[in-house]
């Protein structure tokens, strides 16, 4: 039972936390188009800046072959 | 192959004998039109042909999006009309764009990544569910026109929104909407934790002073619920009694409030129950309906502003020298010469001064075929110019227009509109009288028998029977059934259409435009001579093919005739396989021949003459044809024993042929708008319930007066503002399932508020016996909640 005396404050600050992230959320505009996002993560494979990271991780591994 | 093949951009058959191809994904593509080809070159020379890839949607067809001509767009370029749209940042300027012809996720990629590819560009983002695009670009490089060019390059036509003040309401409204659902839900979480264990269900032996901690905990997490996550129902409680109406919010608020109040006192006193958690509870689960109302409203707000265009009205004047200059319309003064080309509306009244054209004045006057106008006839503003170009000196501007007459009649039409009741609020009338009075007396009651019980009863009777199932049973099935309409292709702008549409008796038409096409399609053919139909139908296609005249595309699409010449007013000629064509006007077909022009064999409709060298080869017989599922909604009409009127401003034959083709009984014509405003007053004199479909300027008065009013997809802007209800996909049809969908919306609300009130009719004498303890009170609410949302979700299938 002790542990609650600790626990309850605990418990109030973290939803603070979390209320005041979300309502920062809110207000830098995140959630003002719920659609987008969803589907603009499908064309990430046509940006020649994550192509480029692609290739630069598989070039990496190239080098230091897990096995050698 | 049989089956034609589908353009490779926007899906629509490709005609035969097509020449419009192109390399996309490194194959050759087909395509139904030189807009579809230009469009996918534009975007594969950008790099960005995996738009073809991802894309889960056809693109629209550019042909089909507004055109702009480039002298038009470049009006936005002057600083005066830019004022309203773009803000200035030192060398950036900034303006949300709206954009038409998004079809899917992949236009907002191709949409974004075009744009940042130009230099001029600093920042492009689209926001797929408003279709708004935010742009800040350096306009010393790219000025606004060339920056919309962009756009259309590569399909899609942008007008420059004005984010007035209501937008950005709007928006503050929705991000406040937003914080108070999210504070509610988290909050109520950790108040369902700390309360529920003070319940005696849960058998905890806390210490008293573990149970006091837990009550002062709870207390002071549900305070920001109930001061700010609820305060819309309090304002809404007190303005409803201040206008003495009872309704959801007073009920609510009471319950929220009482249960509130009576466990601070609890909480400082010690004794008694804690309904913190039903608190936390009402709180999400109303702003959570509420939300979802409110973002189905916004969809439709969006896709409302996307009928109307917002380029203010421009024209070209012609100085004394006789050089034309694109000037906005509010800068014509009476006495000014306009030159009007073919195919633009007319911006003002006036008098033909040089030129030989026909007047479409269908939209005005609803007469369905043009008129032929010469120098010294008069014209009217907002009608358009068919065949060749007119100079025209401006005699009535603005507010003196006979269109503007038509306006002045609509605000006045406006005040006419009978509201119909909604159910919810009657139903919440009675359900608040009845909660109210069993309260009373259940009080008076155990006041008798046990004093100190009396007011706990009360309260846990208020918290039971709080209408939280009620006040969600309408809003989301009208939220479903919107969507669900939208997707049919029939918006929704006014709230009371769904319930409106089941109190309906009677159906007042319009002709042109909403029975018929609106557009002149091809009816019959009449051979003259050894060829068939067929093939003088091919002969006078490839004629048209070249024409960007509106007859023209009564014929599609195909290989264009070599040599063509266009006569403005008389017709067109050219050469198809070494044989010289004429068509047109009978005397200018004839003459090829040498021969005398034949006489027209009919009178309705509009009448071609095909011929070549050797004299008349074939009557063509142009009409506006009935849509084809008009009878269906006939055939509605009957079976629901409405009484059916076809009021039109044509005054031809037409009109009465058509309504014996389907079976109505009681047609006028040659109405004007103020006549047609009569009979729909008559019809109210007599106690009928109208429904209005229309499409034309001469119908706004009545569209704006009737119960309920719907205006064609393709109808003019003020019928599309004034109607309650847009038909975007202009099928007859979408609306006999509208009607369908609006009896099994009405189905479903009459079954959700059964549901909320019998649950709370049946927990009422367990209540009342004092037998209802927080966590039961939870559970029943919570479930009854759920039947209802999940009752008014079969509503999207």
């Amino acid at each position: 039972m002790p542990a609650l005396y600790v626990m309850i404050p605990i418990a109030i600050i973290v939803v603070a936390l979390a209320i005041w992230l979300f309502f920062w959320a809110v207000d830098s505009g995140q959630y003002d188009d719920l659609d987008g996002p969803a589907h603009s993560i499908l064309f990430d494979d046509e940006d020649p800046r994550h192509k480029a990271g692609v290739e630069q991780a598989a070039d990496k591994q190239d080098k230091n072959p897990p096995h050698a | 192959m049989n089956s034609p093949t589908a353009c490779f951009h926007c899906g629509l058959p490709v005609p035969a004998g097509s020449r419009f191809q192109a390399r996309v994904l490194d194959e050759p593509r087909a395509f139904c039109c030189p807009g579809c080809q230009a469009v996918a070159e534009a975007i594969v020379a950008g790099g960005l042909d995996g738009y073809y890839r991802h894309r889960t949607e056809n693109a629209s067809n550019p042909e089909a999006l507004p055109r702009q001509l480039s002298d038009e767009l470049q009006l936005y370029d002057r600083a005066d009309v830019q004022a309203n749209y773009v803000q200035h940042q030192g060398e950036l300027a900034e303006a949300c764009l709206l954009i038409e012809g998004i079809s899917c996720a992949a236009c907002g990629w191709l949409i974004e990544r075009h744009l940042r590819t130009l230099p001029a560009i600093a920042e492009a983002q689209l926001n797929l569910s408003n279709q708004r695009l935010q742009v800040r670009w350096a306009d010393s490089q790219l000025p606004l026109s060339q920056l919309l060019g962009e756009l259309r390059k590569i399909g899609y036509v942008a007008h420059p929104y004005q984010a007035d003040q209501a937008a950005e309401l709007l928006q503050r409204e929705n991000r406040r909407a937003l914080r108070q659902l999210g504070l509610a839900g988290l909050l109520w979480m950790q108040v369902m934790m700390a309360a529920m264990a003070t319940w005696p269900e849960f058998n905890l032996d806390l210490s008293a002073d573990m149970d006091r901690i837990l009550r002062w905990t709870s207390l002071f997490l549900t305070t920001p619920i109930v001061f700010y996550c609820c305060t819309d129902f309090f304002k809404g409680a007190l303005r409803d009694l201040r206008t003495r109406h009872l309704t959801m919010d007073i009920s609510v608020s009471l319950a929220i409030g009482g249960a509130y109040l009576a466990g601070i006192w609890s909480t400082v006193t010690g004794v008694g129950e804690l309904y913190y958690d039903a608190v936390g509870m009402f709180a999400l689960f109303l702003l959570a309906g509420r939300y979802l109302e409110r973002r189905a409203r916004e969809r439709t707000a969006a896709a409302t502003s996307q009928l109307v265009n917002l380029l203010p009205a421009s024209c070209l004047r012609l100085d004394a020298a006789g050089n034309n200059q694109r000037v906005l319309v509010s800068e014509l003064s009476v006495g000014d010469q306009v030159l009007v080309p073919p195919g633009h509306s007319l911006p003002a009244d006036g008098r033909i001064l040089a030129g030989q054209s026909s007047i479409d004045e269908s939209l005005l006057t609803g007469e369905y075929l043009p008129l032929p106008r010469a120098v010294g006839d008069s014209v009217t503003a907002g009608t358009l110019n068919v065949e060749g170009p007119l100079t025209i000196e401006v005699q009535a501007l603005g507010a003196a227009t006979r269109l503007s007459a038509i306006v002045r009649l609509l605000e006045r039409a406006q005040a006419d509109k009978p509201r119909l009741a909604e159910l919810a609020d009657r139903v919440a009338q009675w359900f608040l009288l009845i909660v109210l009075g069993v309260a009373a007396v259940v009080g008076l009651v155990w006041w008798q028998i046990e004093p100190q019980r009396a007011f706990w009863i009360v309260l846990a009777l208020l918290v039971a029977t709080c209408p939280c199932a009620l006040s969600l049973a309408t809003p989301t099935a009208l939220t479903t059934a919107t969507g669900s309409l939208h997707k049919l292709g029939l918006l929704l702008t006014r709230g009371h259409v769904l319930e409106g549409l089941n109190q309906i008796d009677t159906l007042i038409l319009d002709k042109t435009g909403t029975l018929t096409e609106g557009s002149l399609t091809l009816s019959r053919i009449l051979p003259l001579r050894d060829l068939d139909s067929d093939t003088c139908l091919a002969l006078a296609a490839a004629l048209e093919s070249g024409s960007e005249h509106p007859i023209a595309r009564a014929f599609g699409r195909v290989q264009p005739a070599a040599e063509l010449i266009s006569h403005p007013g008389l017709g067109l000629q050219g050469v198809v396989d070494g044989r010289h064509l004429r068509i047109g006007q009978a005397a200018f077909v004839a003459e090829l021949s040498g021969q005398s022009a034949p006489g027209i064999p009919g009178d309705q409709g509009q009448w071609l003459l095909l011929g070549d060298q050797q004299g008349p080869l074939a009557w063509l017989v142009l009409d506006d044809r009935l849509r084809s599922d008009a009878p269906k909604l006939l055939d509605l009409a009957r079976q629901r024993d409405w009484r059916v009127l076809l009021l039109s401003g044509d005054s031809s034959p037409m009109v009465h042929s058509l309504a014996t083709q389907l079976g109505i009984d009681d047609a006028r014509g040659g109405l004007t708008p103020d006549d047609k405003l009569a009979v729909l007053r008559q019809q109210h004199a007599e106690g009928r319930r109208v429904l209005m479909l229309g499409d034309g300027v001469n119908d706004v008065p009545v569209l704006a007066a009737a119960d309920i009013s719907i205006a064609m997809g393709s109808a003019t802007d003020l019928a599309k503002t004034s109607a309650d209800a847009v038909l975007l996909s202009n099928r007859l049809d979408s609306l006999v399932q509208a009607f369908a969908m609006a009896r099994r919306t009405r189905r479903i609300i009459i079954e959700n508020l059964g549901w909320a009130c019998l649950y709370n009719g049946l927990i009422l004498p367990f209540a009342a016996l004092g037998w209802v303890t927080p966590s039961w009170a939870a559970l029943g609410m919570s479930l009854s909640s759920l039947v209802v949302v999940v009752n008014a979700l079969r509503l999207s299938r």
